[in-house]
């Protein structure tokens, strides 16, 4: 007795493919973090060009931690967040090229300073200057 | 007479190409993704105004404790002493002057910290800072 086999067609599998090919989208999808990429810009003066601008025409806005949150104090006013824009406005149409100096207490909060410089921007503000410790402490009693 | 029954095709839905498209798809993400440098979790400040800030832009995050982090921008960050971003951040300007440094900092970082990081910059005559921040609601 002969016994016969079916020859079936010869294939590769192929229909889990989609299925492994989405698992890995859905896997990376997943795993992925995604990152900040914006940001307020800012640029250092240049070293070699010093800056004739005395501190006494500059509007100058100090940073203090007040408990949860912060107080500011503007040309030796207290005054809030909000209204530094309003106390800005009127210097900036006289002068577009006004200087503010924002100097944070060493132990206020990074956000508040980010909340000024936010401020001064909204109010564009071009020269905007953050003295470093180390600067304050040349510039003498200026400050 | 007899009439033969005509076949019926078989119906079904092609999924021999579904294989290529999902393919296709990790392909186009994987080339479009940016692999991030820093993963140091901080809770970024907030403001209205941002900016898209350059991709190869080194990195520095500070964390709620005030260590530094340090990145180029290709290799990823290392955690890093205030004193030694000086020499770190020069070697980057001596190749491009133009380079932007990130300041990732935790929102309630104290102050002197990042007045520290401003300084080692200035030193190195940094010139380009962006401070990442988050969307600010209202």
């Amino acid at each position: 007795m002969k016994l016969r086999k079916k020859k079936g067609n010869p294939e590769i599998p192929t229909s889990s493919m989609a299925d492994i090919a989405f698992l890995l989208i859905v896997f990376f999808m997943v795993t992925s973090v995604f990152s900040v990429t914006r940001g307020l810009e800012f640029q250092l003066p240049r070293p070699d060009t010093s800056s004739e601008q005395t501190a006494e025409e500059a509007v100058h806005i100090f940073i203090e931690r007040s408990g949860a949150t912060c107080a500011f104090t503007v040309d030796g006013i207290l005054t809030s967040l909000g209204d530094i824009n309003v106390y800005l406005q009127p210097k900036l149409a006289r002068n577009p090229n006004k200087f503010v100096i924002i100097d944070p207490a060493p132990n206020a909060p990074y956000r508040c300073m980010v909340d000024v410089f936010d401020e001064l921007r909204i109010s564009n503000v071009k020269n905007i200057s953050i003295p470093t410790t180390v600067e304050k402490a040349a510039w003498g009693d200026v400050m | 007479m007899h009439l033969k029954v005509a076949k019926r095709a078989e119906s079904y839905i092609p999924t021999a190409s579904m294989a290529d498209i999902a393919f296709l798809l990790i392909v186009f993400f994987m080339v479009t993704t940016t692999i991030t440098v820093d993963r140091t979790a901080v809770d970024l400040p907030t403001s209205l105004q941002r900016v898209e800030v350059p991709k190869d832009a080194a990195v520095i995050a500070i964390d709620e404790t005030g260590q530094v982090f340090f990145s180029n921008g290709e290799e990823d960050s290392r955690a890093i002493s205030t004193q030694d971003l000086l020499p770190s951040a020069a070697f980057i300007m001596s190749k491009n002057s133009l380079k932007t440094f990130l300041i990732k900092a935790d929102g309630n970082v104290e102050y002197r910290f990042i007045d520290q990081v401003m300084e080692q910059l200035r030193q190195a005559s940094v010139r380009n800072i962006a401070m990442l921040t988050q969307q600010e609601a209202g």
